[in-house]
């Protein structure tokens, strides 16, 4: 007798075949729900400030930080309010130069540029030493689309600098994205 | 012989399948209710909190949110650097002049300092009151519903005391016109 076909055998199969395709199913349905592929919630959700606007760094070298922000969708930074500084003694972070931003004509504040999606600084470090733990700090402001704002914010990253001719450092998230489970 | 046997024999009913389905279903079931569950209603929020505030006003003189007790109340949170919050309140002065009479009162809490607060309420010509509340206005908002503390957020008590609305973004002409004809 043939032997029947993998599909055939799971419908005509015994209790235990069906047993564990019901028990596939039932797994996949769950991780269909658990992924949020399913009726979102009616209401807007706002992101935090740190999550919609997220302050990274690394040190490029003993003298070089590169600072990141990374912008969710619908929202964005003003430029004019960007300020990058060393929050450790001694440590300064010379003059540097911030890109050109998507201009907005603003009703109240007339023409302002904005920053959104990605925006990547380099910040020349002053006085900083190879092995050193250097903090960045970033203050930042911006809205959503939604027609949102939050008030001035401030983020800090501590990179450690690295001995001279080492590749550049790690990136590192000033509060890393979350987990979230449950919505 | 064996596996004749064995197919035409009832298999064991697999128990703990059962019971771990059911588990995993239950499991699922209840992370779907979950999402499904409305953020807090603002009615369920405890107007006491806002009444109780005292704050200063641009000239410095504490003033007590309970004064507006018995009106529709229209409390807003709001910042000069907020564009948004700029933007509806030209139409907060227009529904202050037009219901104000009927009892109809907004109060703004401003998220900035006195100066900046004044020279704007000049610039619109502000006809209800502008309280100071720096900073520290953000985390009492966020003991009244706005969560991710950002700004324009409104809170709406009635003129029996309970919290009507509860509204993070701009209020629209046609929410605060319903809130009228509801509650005035």
């Amino acid at each position: 007798m043939p032997k029947p076909a993998p599909v055939e055998r799971l419908l005509h199969g015994g209790r235990r075949a069906r047993a564990s395709v019901a028990c596939a199913l039932a797994l996949v349905g769950i991780a269909l729900l658990v992924l949020e592929i399913g009726p979102a919630r009616a209401q807007i959700k706002l992101l935090p400030p740190e999550q919609a606007f997220r302050f990274s760094a690394r040190a490029l070298d003993a003298r070089t930080i590169e600072a990141n922000f990374t912008v969710a969708d619908g929202y964005y930074l003003y430029r004019d309010k960007l300020r990058f500084s060393a929050a450790t003694p001694a440590v300064t972070v010379g003059t540097f130069e911030l890109p050109a931003g998507k201009v907005k004509e603003d009703q109240f504040f007339g023409k302002v540029e904005t920053y959104r999606d990605r925006l990547v600084v380099r910040l020349p470090l002053e006085n900083a030493t190879a092995g050193q733990a250097v903090t960045v700090r970033a203050d930042s402001q911006g809205c959503a689309d939604v027609g949102v704002c939050y008030p001035p914010n401030i983020q800090s990253v501590t990179v450690t600098v690295p001995q001279p001719g080492a590749p550049s450092g790690p990136l590192i998230d000033a509060s890393p994205p979350k987990k979230r489970w449950f919505n | 012989m064996s596996m004749n046997k064995e197919s035409s024999r009832p298999s064991p009913r697999p128990r703990w399948v059962v019971y771990a389905l059911s588990a995993l279903i239950a499991l699922a079931l209840g992370i779907y209710a979950f999402r499904l569950l409305p953020e807090p209603a603002p009615g369920s929020r405890d107007s006491g909190l806002v009444l109780a505030v005292s704050l200063p006003d641009v000239d410095g003189h504490p003033q007590s949110l309970s004064q507006w007790r018995g009106r529709l109340l229209v409390v807003n949170f709001w910042a000069t650097w907020c564009a948004p919050c700029r933007e509806e309140m030209p139409m907060f002065v227009r529904a202050q002049a037009a219901h104000g009479a009927k009892g109809l009162q907004f109060v703004g809490i401003a998220v900035d300092d006195a100066v900046k607060v004044r020279q704007f309420a000049k610039e619109i010509g502000l006809n209800y009151p502008a309280l100071i509340g720096g900073y520290g206005a953000m985390e009492m908002s966020k003991t009244l519903g706005n969560s991710v503390m950002a700004l324009p957020f409104t809170i709406v008590i009635g003129p029996k005391g309970n919290v009507v609305l509860t509204q993070l973004g701009p209020v629209r002409e046609a929410q605060l016109e319903r809130l009228v004809a509801d509650f005035l």
